[in-house]
């Protein structure tokens, strides 16, 4: 959306949007320098920090918007029902895992009573409909294509047991920060006026209708239908304002993550997250932009 | 028997077809930005920002 809005600023596009399909492949070229930033699971973001990767999360892409999805006509009809299904999470370093778990305990139930499997975003809905899994603890648009084309059903959204819950982050390369850090600013306070912008008051849904079809079209190549689906049923299934990092968030998933066994020790939030950009992008207004206007600003 | 001139034709049509492919291929499927930025200095790069369409 940044890239899109900002075209039509003054300073034209000033960053490259590269499209990958999985977060595995996201995360090697980020270690590989190919990439000198991504958007990426918050706990990814802190194992690859732990494991000693040169990368500090900057800023939030967006508050909730993850579900477990069953199927409609399945099995599965209550929490209880989940147990020993086999459950698609998008990887064992994924906030959509640790929803799981959360989930789980409050339900008195644990990890193994079910078999979570680990699989690439945009397969899960095909094999929710073709029965190849029994649910899918995945980020929108997944949970909105299931639900939209009539097969699947929303169990539980991510806020139900987790409030503020935070999925991806925007992570950098830490040279990239010590030599362009005006370039890491640019980029996050254009995510932040992204994000005011989908959240304007009365100009939310029609500003959500507006990106969900330039999105659809020309940066996740999904039909538009389906975006507009995830971003307005209801208004705030996603959210995406506040966006700073904030400690108390990073601490819950850096325990959770300890006590699910993918981080040996904790991590000071200072080790991974870096506030400075999210404090310059603090008065950030939204874009003044509308749909087919020329310019914006 | 195919005639030489009928020859030149055919080989003129598979050269035009594979000119035109090739073409089409790199207008379409070659991201031309980031071949480019990728030979700037790096201080004149722009960042590469990776996203898969997840929210």
């Amino acid at each position: 959306m940044t890239d899109y809005i900002s075209a039509y600023s003054q300073s034209g596009h000033l960053f490259i949007p590269r499209l990958f399909q999985g977060f595995p492949e996201i995360k090697e070229a980020l270690m590989s320098g190919r990439m000198q930033a991504a958007f990426m699971v918050a706990p990814m973001a802190i194992a690859l920090r732990a494991q000693g990767v040169p990368v500090k999360i900057v800023y939030l892409g967006h508050r909730y918007g993850s579900a477990v999805v069953v199927r409609k006509d399945g099995p599965v009809k209550t929490f209880a029902g989940l147990r020993g299904r086999v459950v698609a999470i998008p990887s064992r370093f994924s906030d959509e895992r640790l929803i799981l778990f959360r989930a789980l305990a409050a339900n008195g139930m644990s990890a193994k009573d079910v078999h979570m499997i680990e699989m690439a975003p945009p397969d899960v809905a095909g094999a929710l409909a073709a029965g190849a899994i029994d649910a899918f603890s995945m980020g929108e648009p997944f949970p909105s294509q299931a639900e939209s084309a009539g097969f699947g059903r929303v169990l539980f959204h991510a806020r139900q047991y987790w409030p503020d819950y935070i999925s991806c982050v925007l992570v950098v390369r830490q040279d990239v920060i010590d030599h362009k850090p005006e370039a890491v600013q640019v980029l996050v306070d254009g995510i932040a006026r992204s994000g005011l912008w989908l959240e304007e008051k009365e100009r939310a849904r029609q500003h959500r209708e507006h990106a969900a079809d330039f999105v659809g079209r020309y940066y996740y190549r999904q039909d538009p239908k389906l975006l507009r689906w995830a971003l307005l049923n209801p208004i705030d299934r996603v959210k995406y304002e506040p966006l700073s990092p904030r400690r108390a968030d990073f601490e819950l998933i850096v325990r959770l993550m300890v006590q699910t066994g993918v981080l040996d020790h904790p991590i000071p939030f200072e080790a991974f997250v870096d506030t400075r950009f999210a404090e310059g992008a603090r008065t950030m207004t939204p874009w003044h932009y509308e749909a087919g206007d020329s310019k914006a600003w | 028997m195919i005639e030489i001139k009928d020859a030149r034709k055919i080989t003129f049509a598979i050269a035009t077809w594979i000119a035109a492919i090739t073409a089409a291929h790199l207008a379409l499927n070659v991201n031309w930005s980031v071949l480019m930025n990728d030979r700037l200095p790096e201080a004149k790069r722009k960042l590469n920002v990776a996203y898969i369409p997840v929210t």
